[in-house]
């Protein structure tokens, strides 16, 4: 009886925790070949440059996605983007990792804007809202690719490596 | 000048000793590790413990060997029986304080790809792996100090381990490098599936469709019907080292997976998405070994799983009728993916003398 009990309020601890909390308590860090490591927090995330894209999910329907662009957040860490992307710093890559394990790679080429002419989102809201649970807080967003295999969901780290 | 023969005889002793130093290095052979292409490299293996030909014969002994076990009865192969693809057919397995294990035994094959083990991902590195069952209360109880010793004492390993570390003596941790490199070696990929791929074997009509609905997601606006279940158990190795929430239960209290280890809420309830190779001969199933049957697991997926608030995202949102919440594939359907999943077992992995107990062959 005292068992069900406990076992009944431990649950109840539980759900609140991961209800209330889950969401607020995560954070993206961007480590590796960094002048300074970051964790970001979805506050951190307001006070960053923001912008909208509209983009096609899976489902095939157009939508808007807001968050921080991933050079935007790549520039904070001090990663060495534009004039700096020349040499050795081309065999530089990102490993994007989500929160259950799953990794994309991208050559930091790619994703540097002035070098690519391409743009990716680090969202946090989708359609005026923030990300659902499962998908947020943070979900890289690609819009120009046609498979959104690298659309990574539950987004917890970035790191920037060298090709050795 | 009379001493001259003893001389050259001195010298002739001495000089064997030379050789034989020599000879020691030499004897050492790489192991070639051989699998298909497609599986791929995306391995490390750590540069001071090659995979050689004797320490993988040396880690397969010490695979079956009961000394390192407080009670001298349990080896690595109590719960990693061979002909069940390395599991032991227990929800929980039972080791030297006859206690059962908190989780269920997984299956050995393709650790070579696998960077973070356990159901967890909490060890990352086969080397690593190896303290934890050698040394917990309730599965080998011994320290590795303890069974380095007992290895000592006995007439057939020091000379094993002088040929394959270099050194006089026996240590914990030269015990958990030669059972990381014979684990290397148990490499499944000669399944029926395996052999299909390669024009040598043709599935049936039920595993054909099977195959096509495992690898499918569903499309229903599309007309497609699909288990989706390669999304996280597929790619060549039909395995990807991800960790998910399958709603086995509402909120896992008494396990709570990955979050034990990260501390992080929304891992709660995240176990390993185990490898379906050989998965016939792996029941029962899941971390606790619930599920008896593949029959169960499968109706787990399509009917009964629990919305967990960190449900994979997947499962949440794989539907193959409007009306259902679920998978909501036909049983039909079901036993199609059954009749595939017994493709994927190798007969040859589990029948492999190189993987068997070396004690027994010599009888």
């Amino acid at each position: 009886m005292i068992h069900a009990f406990l076992k009944l309020l431990l649950s109840g601890i539980l759900v609140s925790v991961i209800g209330i909390q889950g969401l607020f308590a995560q954070t993206l860090s961007v480590t590796g070949e960094v002048k300074t490591p970051l964790s970001l927090t979805s506050s951190d995330f307001q006070s960053l440059e923001r912008i909208e894209v509209t983009a096609k999910d899976r489902d095939g329907k157009e939508h808007r996605y807001a968050g921080v662009p991933l050079t935007a957040i790549l520039r904070k860490a001090g990663v060495t983007l534009g004039g700096e992307l020349r040499g050795e710093n081309l065999s530089k890559y990102i490993i994007a990792k989500a929160g259950d394990g799953y990794e994309v790679l991208f050559s930091l080429a790619e994703v540097d804007a002035e070098f690519s002419g391409r743009t990716i989102l680090v969202a946090d809201s989708v359609d005026g809202a923030p990300l659902p649970q499962g998908v947020g807080p943070f979900r890289l967003v690609i819009p120009d690719e046609k498979r959104p295999a690298r659309w990574i969901r539950e987004l917890k780290s970035i790191e920037i490596r060298f090709a050795k | 000048m009379r001493n001259i023969p003893l001389l050259v005889a001195l010298a002739v002793f001495l000089s064997s000793f030379w050789v034989e130093t020599k000879e020691k290095k030499a004897e050492l052979h790489p192991y070639k590790l051989e699998y298909p292409s497609s599986f791929g490299s995306r391995f490390v293996i750590p540069a001071d413990n090659p995979t050689t030909e004797e320490g993988v014969a040396l880690g397969r002994m010490l695979f079956y060997e009961p000394l390192l076990s407080s009670t001298n009865t349990v080896s690595c192969a109590s719960c990693h029986e061979q002909t069940k693809a390395f599991s032991d057919g227990r929800p929980l397995s039972i080791g030297v304080s006859g206690k059962p294990t908190r989780r269920n035994s997984m299956s050995l094959a393709n650790l070579l790809w696998v960077k973070n083990l356990f159901w967890d991902g909490r060890v990352s590195g086969l080397e690593n792996q190896a303290i934890f069952p050698m040394t917990h209360p309730d599965e080998m109880g011994q320290s590795l100090e303890v069974s380095a010793k007992e290895l000592a004492k006995t007439t057939r390993y020091p000379s094993l381990f002088r040929q394959v570390f270099g050194t006089s003596s026996i240590t914990g941790e030269q015990i958990t490098k030669a059972l990381a490199q014979f684990e290397r070696t148990l490499i499944s990929a000669d399944s029926p599936y395996d052999r299909s791929l390669k024009g040598n074997y043709t599935l049936t009509a039920s595993e054909r469709r099977g195959m096509e609905l495992f690898m499918r997601g569903a499309a229903p606006e599309r007309g497609v019907r699909g288990g989706n279940c390669a999304h996280c158990h597929g790619g060549a190795k039909l395995m990807q080292e991800v960790f998910h929430n399958n709603g086995l239960d509402s909120i896992a209290v008494a396990d709570r997976g990955k979050q034990e280890i990260s501390g992080d809420e929304l891992d709660n309830g995240r176990f390993r998405v185990a490898t379906l190779r050989n998965i016939a001969l792996t029941a029962p199933y899941m971390h606790d070994g619930r599920f008896n049957t593949l029959e169960q697991v499968l109706d787990h997926y399509n009917e009964h799983f629990h919305f967990s608030p960190n449900l994979s995202h997947e499962l949440r949102t794989s539907h193959n009728e409007p009306t259902k919440q679920r998978l909501g594939l036909t049983s039909s359907e079901k036993k199609d993916i059954i009749a595939f999943l017994h493709t994927l077992t190798d007969s040859i992995f589990i029948t492999n003398p190189a993987f068997s107990n070396p004690f027994e062959t010599k009888k």
